[in-house]
């Protein structure tokens, strides 16, 4: 499903890479925790696994394209046609309702009209809001918000699921419950995600545990 | 497409106010464009119209270049014997005075048998009162005409010009005339009995065999005729017409489309608010999949609904406008080109699409560096801190260029003008503008890091580094302000030369207490010979004489002003700009005025040809003299040289020094003439006052279209501070948790509102006095043929910077108040 080879970073100026020549793939809906200290470099390559920031060298496969080669509008379209994010600070449009803002990917990838009303109550009903499809984003909780980014990741069933730190802004027991559904959504859509979490509960509910450290990947064949 | 529109929507719901004035203002700019547009293409199809009327419509019209003098009898009957002629017309039109009513009349001699044909408009209908045949004898007067004698069909009138008087009857009227024409028409053998010119006709107005082609005739024929005749197409009379008032509505579109552009500014301002403060949300979108391009394009799309309903309604209201203004005021806007009718409004369809797509386009180009701007954010940056803007700091890139600028702008201004228009010129001041814009940055670099070296209080300290740190808000601010401030400055130096000039000018060109005219018809020679008796309470009287010439048949006739002046010292009497040169050979001089020099490229010193009195006439050119008053050109000769030349001086003009002492006196004694004679007097003193009003009206609506501009940069400046404060409400969130209190926030925005706003007015006044220079001597000696000195009225300018900056600190302070209003924590707390 996701084939990373080869990848190194290094940000401008910066005297040594962030990580280079790193290896490893997911398997279609295998779901990936992606561990390690703070600022070794978890966000930078999931921003180079979804195209938002460039790479020095390697090539980033899905859905047997290579992100890396891509120009950028076609970088675009491909995470609209197949990857879905999550934010730990949720990041939700806050000029459009709940159920607006679920919708964005079905607009973004053609799905025929008629079936977005449908596939947005579903959602909603599977990430256990049911009735906030006409509420705005500044009356919702955090965990509620968190659902809606959620929701809104899985609308268009994308492939992939890139989360980063999807809980961290979140109290425990609410930090649980979300992931619960997360895991559990992409497993029923046999969706693959790659989460990166500072929680090693968390991290023990995934198939796998990747960990990132200045020296390149732990745990591949884990 | 639906998540454009969701995201138009939400975006008009957030930024109500702002949208909403960029949208006025777009909608502004169109209706000022739209109104005069139409108001001047109304005003110019009624003149045409009237002209029509009058004249008829002939394929080519025969006239001799002096309005002196006369077409030939024997010319007349040449060219009728001519097989492509159908019909010739030949007509004697005088201006004369009917007894007991002031104004002057046209009387126009007509020949029965052709003018049907060719003036079907003149055409007289016999009262069925009156026994006999059309022409048979009296006058026929236009309706306007007689309901202003309140005569009647069968009454005497008595019609006199100079010392000719002519009793006669009214024989009916002219029922085709427009409503206000003041015309008389009688037989062409009656009036040339009278009133002459006894061996010639005023005009043959011809009309052409079918299937003649009449530029080849005109030709051929021209060149049988004697060169002080002109033979002239409907297509010059069009020309001619159009020329006599093209510049000014050139002009007064130009300014019109500034305001325009200024509305464009305020969606830049808009729209780049709305990318700044929405850049998470673009990014969130791009990280969903929203391409660059439909990142850009959502921008642009905005702006496409700022500007179809801001032009709808700039139409709407234009329309309004224009109509309301003819209704009230006339078809003149000020110019006095288009005097005394209310012509009708009708929008062309291609003039309501231009200015919709003007509108459509103002506010596109004012989005496109938002738009390129949202296009090139990058994704991941924008998610973690929002707006990221780097300005490149290639200020040495930007010194250069503004050199190149310079040196653009100033080639520019020496070009010629391009068909008549100062193209070259108005391209000089946008270059000047544009370099105002590129200064900004610098202006904010050079003067923020600066500040920051500087031990300020720590909330202005961190207001400056934030401006040194991310200075696009602030460029966008001062450069709005720059452009407008520019453009307001600018027009009132121009304005406030030309009335300084004038002001001067008049004291040259009125050095006698009292004056007194006949309009057009010449003083009787009673009335003359009264003012030379002895008895007369005259210490000096001057008279002249006024006819024109037509040296190009597109062009505007130039006047001949017969004067009695000494022509040895003609400076005593005429304002020149250079050198008097005295005439070699004793030879007939002239002096042109500066207009006429500058359109038929004259000298002091050269010889000139000249059609005077029916023939070519080679004159001396002794100088150029300034007139503010005919914008087509002046010629004065002196009254020996024309009698000389054998013409017959009929002066209409009288300028007149009272014995010392004796003003009151010498009122007392005009009197009696004034009134006899329907004479108009006035003292200096009366019509420089006139003059001046008049100068100010011509330029009213030069100064309304100017305080739209001005108005609209002042809202632009308003809403671009508020807008940089409301993106900091984040920022300011966190400096009132840190202890900030919010009177030392507010005043270190004010501060940091203040600074931009003195970068703006700064550039703005440099700009503003360099468009002055241009406007006063560029565009106005190319358009208007005038020139003066430049003159900036420092009181004015600086009342109006001194206004600029209490709007830019009352913007500052309102958004500084409005946003520490809210609390920290829910700020800091928000939904991204
Ligand atoms: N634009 C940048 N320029 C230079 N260094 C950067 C830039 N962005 C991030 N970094 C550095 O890259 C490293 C990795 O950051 P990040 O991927 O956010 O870490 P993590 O998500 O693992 O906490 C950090 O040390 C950070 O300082
Ligand atoms: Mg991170």
């Amino acid at each position: 499903m996701l084939v990373v080879s080869g990848l190194t970073k290094r940000h401008p100026n910066a005297p040594r890479p962030i990580f280079r020549d790193l290896n490893f793939s997911v398997l279609a809906g295998q779901t990936v925790a992606l561990v390690g200290e703070s600022g070794v470099g978890k966000s930078t390559l999931l921003n180079c696994i979804a195209g938002l920031e460039t790479a020095e060298a390697g090539s980033v496969q899905i859905a047997e394209l290579n992100m890396m080669a891509l120009a950028e509008a076609a970088r675009a379209q491909l995470r609209a046609r197949s990857i879905g994010f999550v934010f730990q600070a949720f990041h939700v449009l806050p000029t459009l309702t709940v159920a607006q803002n679920i919708a964005v990917p079905l607009l973004l990838t053609r799905v025929p009209v008629a079936q977005h009303a449908l596939r947005v109550e579903t959602l909603l009903d599977r990430v256990g809001i049911k009735d906030f499809g006409v509420r705005w984003p500044a009356s919702l909780s955090g965990g509620e918000l968190q659902r809606v980014a959620i929701a809104r990741a899985l609308v268009h069933q994308p492939q992939l699921i890139l989360a980063d730190e999807p809980t961290g802004n979140l109290d425990p027991r609410t930090a649980d419950e979300v992931l619960s559904l997360l895991l559990e959504r992409c497993r029923e859509q046999n969706t693959a995600a790659l989460i990166v979490t500072h929680s090693a509960q968390v991290a023990a509910r995934c198939d796998r545990v990747l960990t990132l450290t200045p020296d390149g990947l732990q745990g591949l064949s884990a | 497409m639906t998540l454009a529109l969701w995201l138009i929507k939400a975006q008009f719901q957030t930024r109500f106010t702002a949208t909403l004035l960029s949208m006025l203002a777009i909608a502004l700019g169109v209706a000022l464009g739209f109104a005069i547009d139409l108001i001047n293409t109304a005003a110019l199809t009624d003149f045409s119209r009237a002209m029509k009327s009058v004249q008829g419509e002939p394929d080519v019209v025969i006239a001799p270049r002096d309005s002196a003098a006369s077409v030939p009898l024997a010319v007349v009957n040449r060219v009728a014997r001519d097989p492509a002629v159908s019909v010739i017309a030949p007509v004697i039109e005088v201006r004369v005075r009917i007894i007991d009513e002031p104004a002057t009349v046209r009387l126009i001699g007509l020949d029965v048998l052709t003018a049907p044909t060719v003036m079907p408009d003149l055409l007289p209908r016999q009262s069925a009162e009156i026994p006999g045949n059309l022409f048979d004898d009296g006058v026929y007067l236009s309706r306007a005409l007689l309901a202003r004698l309140k005569r009647k069909a069968g009454d005497q009138v008595t019609i006199t010009r100079g010392d000719a008087t002519w009793q006669t009857r009214i024989s009916g009227d002219v029922p085709a005339t427009r409503a206000d024409d003041l015309i008389a028409v009688a037989d062409i053998a009656w009036v040339q009995a009278r009133f002459g010119p006894l061996d010639g006709v005023s005009e043959a107005r011809i009309r052409l065999a079918a299937n003649t082609d009449i530029e080849t005739w005109k030709k051929s024929v021209a060149a049988t005729l004697p060169a002080a005749l002109i033979v002239k197409g409907a297509a010059d009379e069009g020309a001619r017409v159009s020329n006599l008032s093209r510049a000014y509505r050139v002009n007064l579109n130009v300014l019109a489309l500034v305001a325009l552009l200024t509305g464009g500014f305020l969606v830049f301002a808009t729209q780049l608010t709305a990318v700044a403060q929405r850049s998470t949300q673009f990014a969130l979108l791009g990280v969903l999949g929203l391409t660059p391009t439909q990142r850009m394009a959502q921008v642009l799309f905005e702006a496409i609904a700022i500007g179809i309903p801001g032009s709808a309604l700039g139409l709407a209201l234009g329309y309004a406008l224009a109509f309301a203004f003819t209704r009230l005021l006339g078809g003149d806007l000020g110019g006095g080109y288009f005097s005394g009718s209310a012509p009708t409004i009708a929008a062309a369809p291609l003039s309501i699409l231009i200015f919709f797509a003007l509108g459509c386009a103002a506010s596109l180009i004012g989005a496109a560096y938002p738009a390129w701007l949202n296009r090139t954010q990058p994704l991941a940056a924008a998610l973690k801190t929002g707006f990221a803007h780097r300005p490149p700091r290639a200020h040495k890139r930007r010194c250069i260029l503004l050199g190149v600028l310079a040196l653009v702008a100033l080639s520019l201004s020496q070009a010629p003008a391009i068909a008549g228009l100062p193209f070259a010129g108005y391209a000089a001041i946008a270059v000047v503008l544009v370099m105002g814009i590129t200064a900004a940055p610098l202006a904010t670099h050079v003067l923020f890091s600066h500040l920051s070296r500087y031990n300020l209080p720590p909330a202005q300290r961190i207001a400056v580094q934030n401006v040194a740190q991310a200075p696009l808000m602030a460029q966008v601010a001062a450069s709005g302000l720059i452009v407008s401030f520019a453009l307001t400055v600018s027009m009132i130096t121009m304005v406030s030369s030309f009335r300084v000039a004038v002001d001067t000018w008049l004291d040259e060109v009125l050095p006698a207490p009292f004056y007194a005219r006949s309009k057009a018809t010449p003083l009787p020679q009673a009335a003359l010979d009264a003012l030379m008796r002895p008895d007369a309470p005259f210490a000096k009287r001057e008279s002249a004489a006024f006819s024109s010439l037509t040296l190009d048949p597109s062009m505007p006739a130039v006047a001949l002003l017969v004067r009695e002046l000494n022509r040895d010292d003609p400076g005593a009497r005429l304002p020149f700009t250079g050198p008097v040169i005295t005439s070699p050979s004793g030879q007939t001089v002239v002096w042109v005025s500066e207009p006429m020099a500058e359109l038929y490229r004259v000298v002091p010193g050269q010889q000139l040809r000249l059609p005077l009195l029916g023939r070519d006439t080679d004159v001396f050119v002794g100088g150029v003299w300034r007139d503010y008053a005919r914008q087509f050109g002046s010629v004065v000769i002196s009254r020996s040289d024309y009698e000389k030349l054998g013409g017959r001086f009929e002066p209409t003009d009288l300028a007149l020094w009272p014995l010392a002492g004796q003003d009151a006196a010498a009122k007392n004694w005009l009197a009696d003439y004034v009134k006899r004679y329907a004479l108009e007097f006035s003292e200096s003193a009366e019509i420089r006052r006139l003059s001046l009003s008049i100068f100010d009206k011509s330029f009213a609506v030069t100064y309304a279209l100017e305080a739209a501009s001005m108005m609209i940069g002042l809202f632009g400046l308003a809403v671009t501070l508020a807008a940089s404060v409301w993106l900091r409400a984040r920022e300011l969130a966190t400096l009132s948790a840190l202890g900030f209190d919010r009177a030392m926030l507010t005043r270190a925005v004010m501060f940091e509102g203040l600074m931009i706003a003195s970068i703006g007015l700064a550039i703005g006044l440099a700009c503003g006095i360099a468009v002055g220079a241009l406007l006063t001597h560029v565009i106005n000696p190319q358009a208007f043929h005038w020139r003066m000195q430049l003159h900036v009225p420092w009181l004015v300018v600086s009342i109006g910077a001194g206004l600029t900056l209490l709007a830019g600190l009352g913007a500052s302070r309102f958004a500084a108040r409005q946003t520490t209003l809210l609390p920290a924590a829910r700020v800091l707390g928000g939904v991204q």
